[in-house]
């Protein structure tokens, strides 16, 4: 049954769940364990969670491991000895959760992976890291052809730590060099994911190499803090384009309103992560047939693009749930973190 | 020897800017920055000592007020969450305000008040600091996300503002002169001071300068309240770097600072310090942080580096003591 | 520094007062404990059962045996905050030791020779060169963490040779109730506070931190002391990043991140001062166990980080300045 795709969200929810309702037992409680709570991503993937779980009256309760993996055991261990019904977990790394599910396998629990594949999982929910980067690669290669002269010479301000943000930047130098073959990554930077941080080593690249004319960030802090670096270094926004990635909070409307470079931004669409995930999990837990990696979609946005899928009120950011639904996930990731060992 | 071993250093303690112990470091900073430019010419380009200084100054700011702090025998491992907490408040007022000046006066109070916190929780509570600035770490941590779950963005679009962070005064970068402004101060202060010397002298032995019935929880109290101050500063020039207010940032801020610090000479146990080592700390971690870029090196040396350094100049200037001594 | 002179008083009373005292402090440690305990029993779901507060034992043997190091370095008179990066460190040793030869006993003799060298460089600086510890072992902290980061390119290793003793480590119970992680956790403090107390090198450290001219005078070798006393601290870290390489199943690049300001906080909320020479190891064993029973509690509250973090640090504060206040109190000033 592929509602996501055909519903509209306002009144074909309760339809959807009445459908669910006949023809599955509901969990009474979830669990989530998530990576890095205050993050903006996760808050959204926990929205998305929180207003799913409450049309299905299921009773959702949220850890936060904050980016300790000994927390996360632990954390998860607590939700275990209360005895949810399902785990969700968001791994601080996938090997690390290796031992959590032993455990959770041995004491009859249900799990569902969000993000990251792990050894021995039934199923997880995560969008296709490589195919977001490759998607806006290519947009942005188009972009460069038409107003840049053809020319990409690209700073990346990227996360070694984590291979979902490794896998793209692969995407997307691989996608830039679709529609530019000569496209070059002038400098491959470590920004820690921060604003701050990206703003320190993005300074001392474009120091060393002024001939940069793209910059790529692996979420909106690292893509801000290098735009705000280039413009600390007193230059110009004529003949520089600024791409972003994940689309999860206010920051990247604001810099695409008034930031002349900041053309592209790859959506992940962190609500509809967590939508996805509750309904994962209700099939897990029905011990339904479920594919091992359920896609989540992601789209490049050019230009007004977002406003398709999010409105904007003083401070808060709605979801448009008929924008997003209308996404097509793939099948299949052209490239997972198993293709980078 | 220059005054930074002697406990109340007057003006007849050599009025040499370059103590004997700072030497080391001098020449470790030289031969580095040569070695750089040497790999890489563009170490030394306008733009990069620009990028270089700009960093610099962030963390110069606060670690002035940290070396006096530290002086004193204390030390505040608060200043990268209030850090980030400042920006966030500051950018909140700007938009409230739409006034730059109510807008510094907001991040300043809430700095400075951080810092009479952390003051009156080590010195009336008599908790040791290194735990009361954990403990005052973990309640900004919490209490940004508190206040904000996102970055602040601006919404007020004052062009002075931007001037903070990416401004400049002729050729010379806006923060680079906040910097030297609060470093001049800091050095006048502790060199040519009685509050100065007060400030050596709590430190080196605080039974005595309370007996001489001065009160050096004052003194301390007023340490922390201008190390907090100094974040206040930092903080809205990175806010303005940052064009946000945002709440992740400063991760890892406090151990660069106390690192320059101590790099620089300045003793945990209080009562021995210059801030001219601070400068040199600052200056010597920060070129080795851009160096390993611009020579397009792993950046994981970016954590071991300043590691090796911090050991070996302090395994130097313990050996050079030796010689001196024998 | 105030603690100093408590010190010295402390010490001029003779240990009668000390013994005292400590049996003082501790009490209201325990004290404080309990009501931990019996608030969140009230309040949070589910958490006074039987597998709830193994869970936190198990949790707790983290904290509870590399604190004992951080207390004996403390009573020494030193710092070692270089604990958290030793944690993922060793890890790689034993992982790749293990994936390589399939033997445990192999892998933890890597994990304890790697931790033993680093315990020796730290003791070896700062007890035979004189540098400051704090410098020392913040020093050895990034060198460690970014050695690691170098080394495994920022990825995390796989346990892959998945040997059921090491397994055991992880998922095993004494008498199925007990997590093995926490009994090894207790072994090691009963035997260290036994040598603390009773055996003459135990009385040589609280010597050599409580006065070290003093130390010197009853012929006691400062250097050799505090040199052993860090690496006791860096072999307990070790064993600390067994136990969490067993929990996590691999060796983890950003493991014990912070974790030295988790393990500094609860030595000193346990009455271990950091002037040196004052403290007990079971005064940091409660101080371990309030803090994670306090953090078990309030996550199952259900509260959100933000206000984990703000409470954890208030009761931080609020705990050291009641013990402050008491122990000035008993010394009559």
């Amino acid at each position: 049954m592929n509602w996501s795709k055909s519903l509209l969200f306002a009144s074909a929810a309760t339809l959807a769940m009445t459908a669910f309702a006949q023809a599955q037992d509901m969990p009474k409680r979830i669990g989530y364990v998530t990576n890095y709570a205050t993050h903006e991503w996760y808050q959204n993937v926990i929205k998305g969670m929180e207003a799913r779980a409450k049309e299905l009256g299921i009773a959702f309760e949220v850890q936060d491991a904050n980016l300790d993996i000994a927390k996360q055991v632990a954390a998860a261990e607590d939700f275990m000895a209360k005895g949810v019904d399902v785990l969700i977990i968001t791994p601080v790394n996938e090997e690390g959760v290796v031992p959590l599910l032993r455990q959770a396998k041995s004491n009859d629990m249900a799990v569902v992976l969000e993000g990251n594949p792990v050894k021995g999982m039934t199923t997880m929910v995560a969008i296709c890291d490589y195919d977001t980067g490759y998607h806006a690669g290519v947009e942005a290669g188009k972009y460069a052809k038409e107003n840049l002269n053809g020319v990409a010479k690209v700073m990346n301000v990227g996360l070694p730590l984590l291979s979902a943000t490794v896998l793209r930047s692969q995407g997307f130098m691989d996608g830039i060099k679709t529609e530019i073959p000569e496209a070059v990554m002038v400098h491959d930077l470590d920004g820690g994911g921060n604003p701050d941080r990206a703003l320190e080593v993005s300074s001392a690249a474009l120091a060393k190499n002024s001939d940069i004319n793209i910059i790529y960030g692996i979420n909106d802090n690292s893509s801000l803090g290098g735009l705000q670096a280039w413009k600390a270094a007193g230059k110009s926004q004529d003949g520089l384009l600024t791409v972003g990635t994940g689309g999860e909070g206010l920051a990247f409307i604001n810099a695409m309103e008034n930031e002349p470079s900041y053309k592209i931004e790859a959506a992940m669409f962190p609500e509809k992560v967590g939508f996805t995930a509750i309904d994962a999990a209700v099939k897990v837990f029905n011990g339904e047939e479920v594919p091992e990696h359920i896609v989540s979609p992601t789209a490049p946005m050019i230009g007004e693009d977002w406003k398709k899928y999010y409105s904007v009120e003083g401070t808060t950011r709605t979801v448009n749930w008929e924008g997003i639904n209308s996404v097509q996930a793939p099948e299949k990731c052209m490239k997972t973190s198993a293709d980078l060992k | 020897m220059s005054e930074t071993t002697h406990p109340s250093p007057g003006r007849s303690a050599g009025s040499q800017f370059l103590g004997s112990e700072q030497l080391v470091l001098a020449l470790i900073l030289a031969a580095l920055c040569i070695a750089i430019s040497i790999a890489a010419p563009q170490f030394y380009s306008e733009a990069n000592i620009i990028a270089i200084l700009r960093q610099c100054a962030l963390v110069l700011i606060v670690a002035s007020g940290m070396t006096m702090l530290i002086i004193t025998a204390e030390v505040d491992l608060s200043v990268g969450a209030s850090l980030a907490f400042v920006g966030c408040i500051g950018m909140a007022a700007l938009n409230a305000t739409h006034s730059l000046a109510l807008g510094f006066l907001a991040a300043l109070a809430f700095g400075g008040g951080v810092g009479l916190i952390n003051g009156l929780v080590a010195t009336k509570l008599k908790v040791n600091s290194l735990i009361g600035t954990i403990g005052m770490m973990m309640m900004l941590q919490g209490g940004v996300y508190l206040f904000t779950r996102e970055a602040v963005q601006n919404h007020h679009h004052i062009a002075a503002f931007t001037d903070l962070g990416a401004g400049y005064v002729g050729p010379i970068p806006v923060p680079v002169i906040f910097a030297a402004v609060i470093f001049a101060v800091a050095y006048v202060t502790l060199r040519f001071t009685t509050l100065g010397r007060y400030i050596y002298a709590v430190g080196a032995n605080e039974k005595a300068v309370r007996l001489s019935g001065m009160r050096s929880d004052r003194l301390k109290l007023f340490a922390f309240v201008v190390t907090g101050l100094c974040v206040g500063v930092a903080g809205m020039i990175l806010a303005s770097l940052m064009n946000a207010g945002q709440p992740t940032a400063g991760r890892g801020f406090e151990l660069t600072v106390i690192a320059a610090v101590i790099l620089g000479g300045t003793s945990l146990f209080g009562g021995r310090g210059s801030i001219v080592g601070t400068l040199l700390g600052v200056l010597l971690l920060k070129v080795i942080d851009n160096g390993i870029i611009i020579l397009g090196w792993n950046q994981d040396l970016q954590m071991v580096v300043p590691g090796v350094v911090i050991i070996v100049a302090s395994y130097l200037d313990i050996m050079r003591n030796r010689a001196n001594a024998s | 520094m105030t603690n100093a002179s408590t010190a010295i008083d402390a010490a001029a009373t003779g240990p009668s007062f000390v013994a005292r005292l400590l049996r003082h402090q501790e009490m209201a440690l325990l004290l404080c404990l309990v009501l931990v305990i019996a608030f969140f029993s009230f309040t949070a779901e589910n958490f006074f059962s039987v597998r709830n507060m193994t869970n936190v034992l198990g949790q707790a043997s983290l904290a509870l045996t590399a604190g004992i190091g951080c207390a004996i370095v403390f009573i020494s008179g030193e710092v070692d905050i270089s604990i958290g990066s030793l944690l993922a460190t060793i890890a790689l040793p034993l992982i790749i030791i293990m994936n390589e030869t399939g033997s445990l006993a192999l892998g933890v003799s890597g994990a304890l020779l790697f931790g033993l060298i680093v315990g020796c460089i730290n003791g070896y600086l700062t007890a035979y060169v004189g540098i400051n510890s704090l410098i020392v072992t913040l020093g050895m902290m990034f060198v460690l963490r970014g050695g690691v980061y170098l080394y495994t390119g920022q990825r995390a290793i796989p346990d892959d040779a998945m040997l059921d003793s090491f397994i055991l480590l992880s998922d095993g119970r004494l008498f199925n109730v007990i997590p093995y992680s926490a009994v090894i956790a207790l072994i090691l403090l009963f035997a260290f506070a036994y040598m603390m107390r009773h055996r003459p090198f135990g009385r040589q450290i609280y010597a050599v931190g409580g006065n070290q001219e003093v130390a010197r005078l009853a012929g006691y070798d400062v250097r050799r002391v505090k040199f052993i006393c860090f690496i006791i601290s860096a072999l307990l870290a070790t064993v600390a990043g067994i136990i969490l390489a067993a929990r996590v199943g691999s060796a983890q690049h950003t493991a014990g991140l912070n974790f030295e300001f988790q393990v500094v906080a609860a030595t000193v909320l346990g009455g271990v001062s950091l002037a040196g020479g004052i403290g007990s190891l079971w005064g940091m064993a409660l101080g371990v166990l309030i803090l994670q029973f306090l953090s078990n509690g309030l996550r199952g509250l259900g509260l959100p980080t933000e206000w984990q973090l703000v409470i954890t640090g208030m009761i931080i504060i609020a705990a050291v300045a009641f013990d402050e206040a008491k122990r000035r109190r008993a010394n009559g000033g």
